[in-house]
């Protein structure tokens, strides 16, 4: 594998010189903003610890993305409460919880992809490398050039699995074939997915199977040398053997990107990730490293919740 | 205790233990009588309506196919009767009656007698010069079945005129002797008239009804029961007083609008053409007939006289013909002085003969046979270069070549293209002329073979030929001779025409007209139409399905989408209506504004697009500031949210709505502004007169056609060349200065395209190249450009819709994939969902295809109904539907026409069959790409 050395001379990668390390983390995290606190009150009879238990560890890890007192609305109905969380670089981050959480409305807002959907209203801020994504005058498009994401559901494009790869490329307008294959053939050993497919790029990506799409979806991700890696619950769909190569995959891209995994599978977040955080009802509850959430968790909650004894 | 109910979905609900009952618990599930009642029912109507579908579709087909059926059908000759005749030798004239049940003979000596047309017995007789009839005979002699009229000349150089035909009148049972009616009645129908074909019964009756001699005519009984007598009649006026002495070699006449015009060769040489003038005494009604007439002398070669004379139908063209193929030509418009007009040599090679010279119905084409066994069809027709006194020259337009042995006798329809020929060898055919096409032969007995005297009866029913001792007659059974698939589609060079041309004409003022059946300018009207059409309505449609489906939010789409969808909703009797009464006259006069708005209002577009780069984020991104702070402060009520969104995203869509509205206008101005200044420089300030090639040069029409190329190339240069230069510089450079840097590139590009396209076009008209007169053309009121109008806004709502259906099925996924990449709202619109959706807007393209080449209201009120070939864009066009639409509520049922419109029908249907097919191929293999999304 060429992990190493195909890595080493992406300059996105390497740390950002204004890393926001030195940031008083507490003093942003010590409670809702002011404009939330009148929603708090209505919220109340929600039987939660209103604040987010996060250990000190994350807060002394270097982090790339802040996420700031975030709250976001779906018309009138409320999906994420007061969300603060900081996401430590080079790291992976695990988000987990039972069904409608909001750790999906969260990664997505990560990259702005709910902006898509016209009745979402939010409060609060988001700040990749100390600036925030959710000013106005903030270019999406650019944004998420710098962030990589894998749904769900593969969801390759119906052209070659070349074409596939490249397509971050091509909207940057890049022709060069060379630059273009040697970025393809880099994706696709970085996504593990080389041997398989180097004889058949030509071929349609739709003819791969679901484990294989997947892993295409990653290296098309990783194509365009992102910053932060979302994967939204990238293995749900797909069996126990895809799986495992998935989590093969995001075990050698640790280090390399900082990478957001959503997961139902407890399990999974606790073979893949550095850091775990525990969100319910939208709201996050337990965020730690995640050797500790699984052994020691702070809160009865995230206890529960890790024992299986609800969601 | 729950194991035992297995069935049972796992509830959600939990039940309290004692709600659970005791025991186990079996429930026996059964599907009610009523549902499987339904369900069978259900399954039976919908197998019935598929089915039902299915075989109207096929029965519509068949029903089009069987009406069709009998236009191709084989001609036949069926032999009707064979019988004595009481005379020997050729006659000067034989005439059959209208009903096929007698004919007249006029013999040299003035002798006119009437036969029974079935078994030759002779009726009536009747003499010409009666009293004055001192042994002369006949020199001279002209019968036109037409009119019924002859004219003739006695040796002794006396011209006279009359008229010879069938009276029919009814005769009271009472005054028909017992014996007739008694074998009238008795025979019934078919026995004595002429045979009847046996192998099936004729369609006609007339022939089959029996026949008996009475009062010097033939009675029949009607069906009806009546008895009919015809009779010969023959009325002869006062011999006419003429110039000269010199004895009449050859005659003929014709009825012009002015009167009844004569020619006639004298045995001097020369040709004497001669105006009826008839006057009418008012005291004693005596009606005085005058001639005034003029003469030329005639060149003989080798002091030779002429065989043939002819006089055309308006007896403004005589035809002097020799045996040896030299035909002189002579303009008789003005009687009193005849003009040679040409001279043509009708057979090329020396030992050959001219055998026999008629003419063809409507007496302007020449059929000639010859010796060889060929007849030639000419006709006179302007070609154009001018060689000849009245501009017109002589072309032998068809060929009818089917045997070797030599044409003895030709016989003209009086009412169609047929013509009938016997040969030498006995053999005698009927052709189509106007198709070439043999319809059917038969063969006289060995015994009998030279034909004196061929007829056609009034109603090309029968076919009458006389051999020296005997008669013969068939029953022509050919009900569509004009029709073959060649005469249908192929180019036919019709009467008058200086050349083979796709022709639709199906009808005209006259009887001796000449039906010209070509579908082909009809089915390049249906394409026209839909071309251009489709040209206007596709782009648009499919532009407006990405726009809405890709680019608008799920609440303006939801107004945006039914609005379009509305638009089907008008009849398209109602956009014809508006098209040819309100928007013709309307386009006539603002045509180079029209024009010029193709290309003003997109650069209207593109500049305010370019023009809202520089400044509309930050504007916007600052407004929402504004606005959010209002909001949070509780200034701003609920309703404005609505108007006013609070996101910056949905404000921009706010603000290209408000740009896109603005464009509009915006363009529509400027193409008001330019356009005489255009219509100056390009059109000589005329645009009618120019397109009309009355004034200018090529130049303004080669900047037109030459503008969309010019465009294609220099966007194709842009984003090969420039775009990649300026990738560095947007990279490096702040939004705003390289939104002010992308607005002048633009402005150059524009000048750079306009550029481009003048220099293209002035050396295109330098080299002498002109092409007014293909694609643009002398402008008609209701043209293409109208119907392509109005024709693409009924199709775009169609085009929109599947078109925007297949858009938005595209998984959502797919979008979010791109977005999620980094892709603008566009590139994933142009890299992703429409390469997905292909299928979908391949299919809409089709319906929309569909829908143009039937419709019909919006051509046949627009499009002018001129059936042209000419892909003048400012020219009308006839499609098939409009075709339909106008003619077959006049087409007898049965005839020609009515066969011919209905295979009309059957073009369109297989038209739009093969279309639909042939999409539905492509479309399924576009599909396979997307099927497993």
């Amino acid at each position: 594998m060429s992990l190493q050395t195909t890595s080493v001379d992406s300059p996105s990668l390497s740390p950002a010189k204004d890393s926001p390390a030195d940031q008083p983390h507490g003093a942003v995290l010590g409670g809702p903003g002011p404009q939330c606190e009148a929603r708090q009150e209505a919220d109340d009879a929600v039987p939660l610890s209103a604040r987010a238990e996060i250990h000190e560890k994350v807060r002394n890890e270097p982090c790339i993305l802040e996420i700031e007192s975030f709250s976001l609305w779906y018309g009138p109905k409320q999906a994420l409460f007061n969300v603060t969380m900081p996401i430590p670089e080079g790291k992976v981050t695990a988000l987990i919880g039972p069904s409608g959480c909001g750790k999906s409305t969260l990664i997505r807002c990560i990259n702005r992809m709910n902006d898509l959907i016209d009745s979402v209203r939010t409060e609060g801020d988001i700040r990749l490398r100390g600036n925030s994504i959710l000013a106005p005058d903030v270019d999406v498009i650019q944004l998420r050039k710098r962030m990589g994401m894998v749904f769900q559901k593969p969801n390759p494009f119906p052209m070659s699995i070349f074409e596939n790869v490249v397509y971050p490329l091509r909207i940057d307008g890049e022709r060069n074939r060379r630059v273009l294959s040697e970025v393809c053939e880099r994706s696709l050993r970085d996504a593990a997915l080389w041997e398989e497919v180097k004889d058949r790029l030509k071929e349609s990506g739709l003819r791969l199977s679901g484990g294989q799409q997947q892993r295409l979806c990653i290296a098309r991700a990783i194509a365009g040398q992102p910053e932060v890696l979302l994967l939204d619950e990238p293995c749900s769909a797909l069996d126990p053997i895809a799986t495992a190569k998935i989590e093969d995959l995001i075990h050698q891209l640790r280090g390399e990107y900082t990478i957001v995994i959503v997961t139902h599978n407890m399990q999974q977040a606790s073979r893949v990730s550095d850091y775990t955080a525990f969100m319910y009802l939208g709201r996050l509850v337990e965020y730690g490293p995640t050797e500790e959430i699984f052994t020691r968790p702070r809160l009865s909650e995230t206890e529960a919740y890790i024992t299986g004894r609800f969601g | 205790m729950e194991t035992d109910c297995p069935k049972r979905p796992p509830s959600k609900v939990r039940f309290p233990e004692r709600a659970v009952p005791a025991g186990p618990r079996r429930r026996q599930r059964v599907t009610p009588p009523r549902v499987r009642w339904a369900d069978r029912t259900a399954r039976t109507l919908i197998t019935l309506g598929g089915l039902g579908t299915i075989a109207a579709v096929l029965l519509v087909g068949l029903f089009l196919v069987w009406v069709v059926w009998p236009l191709f059908q084989p001609e036949r000759l069926a032999p009707a009767a064979r019988a004595a005749i009481p005379f020997f030798g050729a006659p000067l004239q034989t005439i059959v009656d209208e009903r096929s049940t007698m004919f007249a003979v006029v013999f040299g000596d003035g002798r006119i007698e009437a036969y029974r047309a079935d078994t030759g017995e002779r009726v009536a007789t009747e003499q010409l010069f009666e009293g004055g009839s001192n042994g002369e005979r006949l020199s001279a002699w002209t019968f036109s079945p037409r009119h019924g009229t002859f004219a003739c000349a006695r040796d002794d150089g006396q011209l006279c005129m009359g008229r010879i035909g069938f009276a029919t009148s009814f005769v009271p049972p009472k005054q028909v002797p017992r014996d007739v009616r008694l074998k009238l009645d008795a025979a019934g129908s078919g026995a004595s008239g002429l045979r009847p074909d046996r192998v099936r019964p004729a369609p006609r009756k007339p022939p089959s009804e029996a026949c008996a001699v009475f009062r010097s005519g033939i009675l029949q009984k009607t069906p009806e029961g009546q008895y009919r007598l015809q009779q010969l009649q023959v009325e002869q006026q006062a011999p006419l007083r003429r110039k000269g002495q010199a004895p009449v070699v050859l005659l003929d006449q014709a009825e012009s609008a002015r009167g009844r015009v004569l020619a006639y060769l004298t045995a001097d040489g020369r040709l004497h053409v001669a105006r009826t003038v008839e006057r009418k005494n008012l005291l004693t009604a005596r009606i005085t007939v005058r001639l005034r007439e003029g003469s030329c002398p005639v060149t003989l070669p080798r002091g030779q006289l002429p065989e043939y004379l002819l006089l055309s139908g308006l007896g403004d063209t005589v035809y002097v013909v020799w045996s040896d193929g030299r035909l002189q030509r002579f303009d008789t418009s003005q009687p009193q002085r005849p003009v040679r007009a040409g001279t043509t040599d009708l057979i090329e090679e020396p030992s050959v003969r001219v055998t026999t010279v008629v003419f063809l119905a409507g007496r302007t084409s020449l059929a000639v046979g010859d010796s060889l066994g060929r007849v030639r069809i000419w006709f006179p027709a302007k070609t154009g270069q001018r060689d000849a006194a009245d501009g017109a020259v002589l072309l032998c337009g068809h060929q009818l070549w089917a045997s070797r042995a030599a044409v003895r006798r030709l016989a003209a329809s009086t009412r169609s293209r047929l013509l009938a020929a016997a040969y030498a060898d006995g053999a005698v055919r009927i052709f189509q002329v106007t198709t070439e096409r043999e319809l059917a032969s038969v063969s006289l007995p060995r015994s009998e073979r030279a034909v004196n005297t061929l007829m056609l009866s009034p109603r090309d029913d029968h076919l009458f030929a006389l051999t020296n001792r005997e008669l013969f007659a068939w029953r022509i059974d050919a009900p569509h001779p004009e029709i073959s698939v060649r005469a249908l589609l192929g180019r036919v060079w019709y009467e008058g025409y200086p050349e083979p041309e796709h022709v639709w004409q199906s009808s005209s003022g006259t009887d001796d007209f000449e039906p010209k059946y070509g579908l082909m300018p009809l089915i390049f009207g249906t394409l026209k139409a839909t071309f251009y059409s489709l040209l206007f309505g596709a782009p648009l449609a499919l532009l407006a399905a990405v726009y809405t489906s890709e680019f608008l939010t799920p609440r303006t789409k939801a107004i945006v989408k039914p609005t379009i969808e509305m638009m089907a909703s008008l009849p398209s009797v109602v956009l014809g209506f508006l098209a040819a009464l309100v928007l013709a006259p309307v386009v006539e006069e603002v045509l180079p504004e029209l024009l010029l708005a193709f290309a003003t209002v997109p650069f209207a577009y593109l500049f305010l697009a370019k023009a809202s780069q520089i400044g509309c984020r930050e504007l916007s991104a600052g407004i929402g500031r504004h606005l959010q702070r209002l909001r949070s402060a509780g200034a701003l009520k609920r309703w404005a949210d609505w108007f006013i969104p609070l996101r910056s995203t949905a404000l921009r869509e706010r603000w290209h709505t408000a740009g896109m509205i603005l464009a509009l206008p915006l363009g529509l101005s400027l193409a008001v502004w330019l356009g005489p200044r255009v219509e100056r420089w390009l059109f000589a300030g005329d645009i009618m007169a120019w397109l009309d090639r009355q004034t200018g040069s090529g130049l303004g029409a080669w900047f037109l056609l030459l503008m969309p190329l010019s465009v294609l190339m220099v966007a194709i240069g842009f984003h090969l060349w420039l775009r990649p230069a300026l990738r560095p510089v947007a990279a490096s450079w702040s939004r705003q200065a390289f939104a002010l840097l992308d607005l002048a590139i633009f402005l150059v590009v524009c000048a750079v395209t306009v550029g481009l396209a003048s220099c293209l076009a002035t050396g295109l008209t330098a080299l002498g190249w002109d092409p007014r007169g293909t694609v643009v053309g002398t402008y008609v009121q209701r043209n293409a450009l109208i119907v392509g109008f109005v024709m693409g806004f009924a199709i775009i709502p169609i085009i929109y819709t599947v078109a925007e259906d297949a858009l938005s099925a595209v998984p959502a996924s797919l979008r979010a994939a791109s977005l999620a990449a980094g892709a603008t709202p566009w590139q994933t619109a142009a890299r992703v969902v429409v390469p997905t959706a292909m299928s979908g807007l391949f299919s809409s393209l089709m319906i929309g295809l569909g829908r143009a080449v039937g419709e019909t209201m919006i051509v046949l009120m627009a499009a002018g109904n001129t059936p042209l070939m000419d892909w003048n864009i400012f020219n009308g066009f006839r499609t098939l539907s409009a075709n339909i639409a106008v003619e077959l509520p006049e087409a007898v049922k049965d005839s020609t026409h009515y066969r011919v419109l209905f295979l009309a029908a059957l073009t369109l249907f297989a038209l739009t069959f093969v279309v639909n097919t042939v999409a539905e191929v492509i479309r399924l293999r576009f599909r396979k790409r997307a099927f497993q999304l």
